[in-house]
């Protein structure tokens, strides 16, 4: 009828690959111009994120809109999945300047303003990712900078969350138990969505972020190859990152199991087969290499970007 | 106008329906479910056509939905009497609820003003009353900006209102402030009522009165009004009184039924004919001399629209200026820079004061009014000026006077000026670099063409424009010409000169390998409105803080034992 109204901009929230990786909780908003978010165990509301760290896999795909990108970037405690839509031509030969340093073999820092996204799989998983607003290659100083800043947003959403523990779950109560109040929100969605965990596992990276700024240990950079270096995800508790990691083999196996299983005549998508690699025991990352490479050695086909079929006998 | 015309629309749909039935009965019937069930025409159709099927012995049958064919508009003035399915975008200005009961159970109806337009400014809108039967109360919070489907349109004694039904539905297109209170008698603190919009009980000592005159603005004549300030223990607001008001400063109120609205930034009591007045005894209420004091502002909490406030200040320049007015006469304008701990704003006096520079001022009874966004210190008369023999504060140099603030307090606060506040830069706004201003008014042009003056040969001007975050809040950043070649190190022919070769999104693209993720501090003003918060800096740099130093603090904040 009118132009629209301008929703006051989301503030870029600072945040660990572990932290935002383990959020399952989408919110979108209810009016026509709310945005959305992605909220995480220990109370952040995601709509925008500012990450940073090493670039790890990098990717162009091409579609009927032309080609869009993804990569993954990795801090002390896990990657960050993003990528590059089709539809944000701006930012394409910058990312083609990136691909192509990457693809030489350099590994560099990146900084990364994003959007959250999230795709929800056929069995209700759910996988958070940004899509890319900025990006820039980055020094040293300034990731160490970011690390300090992000320990510094991680320990106060800690604090927010034990002193939720406390309290009733209203607005009030959260209020005069100390939570600060762009934390409200965010924590009473939280604490009615996510079971009991252990919020110390948010600490592994903010320990490892403030040692490294403090020249306790040497910062991780530019790991040329992240199978070989020592990351910390092995030090953190999560679960699939502790199972021994499945043979590629079976990987390949399970790929075509998972599309057998599924596949009603119109593919299967591929966040469902990487979810079921992911519960097979692999990790991510591997499950995502055994789909690439299943598909580059013509064990499953894609007919259409994003599903996978096999290929007929 | 009879029932019977009133309810005209629905009484023939009911005919339809049941064509035995007596008109003035049925007009009489939804007079009561108006009245005492509390439930519009529009929802009570449905009923009342069951009602008179089953007295005239008719079979229920499924009845006709009348037409309800959509009316889109955009302004009251589209609509008809008798539109029933209205679709409208409105800014909701008051909302009051009230509890009635209805056959022993209490049932919630509101009613309150809405206006058209609600993305212009005030005086293109039109305002209705509105009446709210769908206990819609958390989507019509004041301040906010709607979109109603089906609500239908009232005509009562010539006049229209918007009827909000239970059907209606309402959809916030922009979040008002607090949502509309829930009812109660009990008078709030006056830290409390000023927080939200809309009906209000209050208990406070009348600090000041004094008769005003409101012109009106279709020049149909004057308005007599009493404005002043009302104080509690929690604080002190203007009031704005529609209606006589011959109470002694110093007197204790209680006032029922008053409203709070917001003239500019700042929030006021209104009282008008609905409004409950009667002294109120409590010899332990705070004391006249303690309220005197609550009217004591630094520059820091200066709001758009304040009144009647007390302020110190140490002049920094002064100068005047004469022009001449409207009505012919020459008039003479004194202003100048003034500051204080807190912060630096511009002082205007409309009366003979010649202070020196290093001068310490108080002011009583000063007013605040934004010029270009800024607050304003205003003084109409020569006696609200002391001028201090004794320093309140040791002189302050004003080169070097930047007030440190954190980027979320400046986003939640008001318009300030001498700032220094601090941020990562989160984006690079590609309109950075050189740009050509409309020699006439200084608009940016877009294609070669100015909004207001058409096609121009512009003139070319330097401004880089970025976003600053901290995590919890943002503000965006323009720094002009001077400000942008000072933090590149370089000047506007060398950035001419580097766009010509790499275009102006190299010229981007090159801002942001250099300051994306990288903390900037920023002095200079700040201006915050309904769009969110703009700096406009006087001076950016790197901020230097090593990342060694800064883990050390976050260390000692939250107690991390590594």
């Amino acid at each position: 009828m009118q132009q629209g109204p301008r929703v006051g901009r989301q503030s870029a929230i600072r945040i660990f690959a572990n932290e935002y990786r383990d959020a399952s909780l989408p919110e979108e908003g209810s009016g026509e111009y709310d945005p959305s978010f992605i909220i995480t165990k220990i109370g952040a509301k995601v709509n925008r994120a500012l990450v940073c760290g090493v670039i790890d896999r990098v990717e162009r795909r091409e579609s009927e809109n032309g080609p869009n990108y993804s990569a993954h970037i990795r801090d002390p405690t896990g990657t960050h999945l993003f990528n590059v839509a089709s539809f944000q031509p701006e930012l394409h030969p910058d990312f083609e300047e990136l691909m192509a340093r990457y693809e030489t073999g350099d590994r560099f820092l990146l900084a990364l303003v994003g959007k959250a996204r999230w795709f929800e799989t056929e069995d209700g998983g759910i996988f958070t990712s940004l899509r890319a607003e900025e990006f820039t290659i980055i020094d040293k100083e300034c990731y160490t900078n970011w690390l300090v800043q992000t320990a510094d947003a991680t320990l106060r959403r800690i604090d927010a969350h034990a002193a939720s523990l406390e309290s009733d779950l209203t607005p009030a109560a959260l209020d005069a138990a100390g939570v600060p109040s762009d934390l409200v929100d965010g924590l009473i969605l939280a604490r009615g969505h996510y079971g009991e965990f252990d919020p110390e596992a948010y600490r592994v990276g903010v320990l490892q972020a403030l040692s490294t700024a403090t020249g306790k240990t040497s910062v991780i950079e530019a790991q040329p190859e992240p199978e070989a270096a020592p990351t910390l995800q092995e030090t953190s508790p999560e679960a699939t990152t502790q199972k021994a990691p499945a043979e590629p083999s079976d990987a390949v196996d399970a790929i075509v199991e998972a599309i057998r299983s599924r596949d009603t005549g119109q593919g299967v998508d591929y966040n469902d087969i990487v979810a079921a690699l992911v519960n097979a025991g692999h990790s991510r990352e591997a499950a995502e290499d055994a789909i690439d490479s299943a598909r580059d050695q013509g064990e499953v086909m894609e007919p259409r970007f994003g599903f996978f079929q096999l290929v007929p006998e | 106008m009879t029932d019977e015309g009133r309810y005209a629309a629905q009484v023939t749909i009911v005919k339809q329906e049941c064509p035995d039935a007596d008109e003035g009965d049925i007009a009489e019937e939804f007079r009561r479910y108006e009245e005492e069930f509390l439930i519009p025409p529009e929802d009570a159709l449905r009923s009342v056509v069951r009602k008179f099927q089953a007295a005239t012995g008719m079979e229920l049958k499924q009845i006709a939905q009348p037409e309800k064919v959509e009316k889109k508009v955009d302004k009251f003035a589209d609509l008809d009497a008798d539109d029933r399915n209205v679709t409208i975008e409105v800014a909701v200005i008051s909302y009051t609820p009230r509890v009635q009961m209805v056959r022993g159970e209490e049932r919630q109806v509101a009613f309150g003003w809405i206006e058209d337009n609600p993305w212009q400014s005030g005086d293109q809108r039109e305002r209705w009353d509105f009446k709210d039967w769908g206990e819609k109360a958390e989507n019509l919070a004041p301040g906010s900006i709607v979109r109603l489907e089906g609500a239908s349109v009232n005509e009562w004694n010539d006049k229209r209102s918007l009827n909000i039904n239970r059907t209606t539905r309402v959809t916030v297109l922009k979040e008002g402030g607090a949502s509309a209170v829930q009812i109660s008698d009990e008078p709030s603190p006056i830290v409390e009522a000023s927080q939200r919009e809309g009906f209000v009980n209050l208990v406070a000592r009348l600090i000041s009165s004094k008769p005003d005159v409101i012109v009106k603005r279709d020049g149909s004549g004057e308005l007599d009004v009493v404005r002043g300030r009302l104080g509690d223990s929690s604080g002190t607001i203007s009031f704005l009184s529609w209606v006589p008001l011959e109470h002694e400063p110093g007197t204790v109120l209680k006032i029922d039924g008053a409203s709070i609205r917001k003239f500019r930034d700042t929030p006021e009591v209104n009282i008008g004919d609905r409004t409950r007045i009667e002294v109120f005894h409590d010899s332990a209420f705070v004391s006249m001399e303690d309220l005197e004091q609550a009217n004591k502002v630094s520059i820091s909490e200066l709001r758009n629209g304040m009144r009647d406030i007390e302020v110190t200040v140490q002049v920094e320049s002064w100068e005047s200026r004469s022009f001449v007015s409207e009505d012919g006469t020459e008039r003479i304008v004194r202003s100048g820079d003034v500051i204080d701990p807190t912060g630096r704003c511009r002082l205007t006096a409309w009366c003979e004061t010649e202070p020196s520079r290093g001068d310490f001022l108080h002011l009583t009874g000063a007013r605040v009014q934004y010029w270009q966004g800024s607050p304003d210190l205003v003084i109409d008369d020569a006696a609200q000026i002391t001028n201090l023999s004794d320093a309140p504060w040791e002189p302050i140099d004003p080169e070097v006077h930047w007030v440190e603030i954190d980027l979320t307090s400046m986003v939640n606060g008001g318009s300030r000026r001498g700032i220094s506040t601090s941020g990562t830069v989160v984006a690079v706004r590609p309109d950075s670099g050189i740009i050509e201003r409309c020699p006439e008014c200084r608009r940016v042009l877009r294609d070669g063409a100015c909004g207001e003056h058409g096609p121009q040969r512009g003139e070319e001007d330097l401004r880089l424009r970025f976003v600053i975050d901290n995590g919890i809040s943002n503000a965006s950043l323009l720094l002009s010409k001077d400000a942008s070649e000072a933090f590149l190190e370089t000047d506007q022919e060398s950035i001419k000169e580097e766009i010509s070769k790499t275009g102006s999104d190299g010229f981007v693209a090159s801002l942001r390998e250099k300051l994306i993720a990288k903390r900037l501090i920023v002095k200079g003003r700040s201006i915050v409105d309904d769009q969110g918060a703009m700096l406009l800096a006087d001076e950016v740099g790197y901020d230097a803080t090593s990342a060694h130093d800064a883990a050390n603090e976050v260390i000692q904040r939250w107690g991390v034992i590594l």
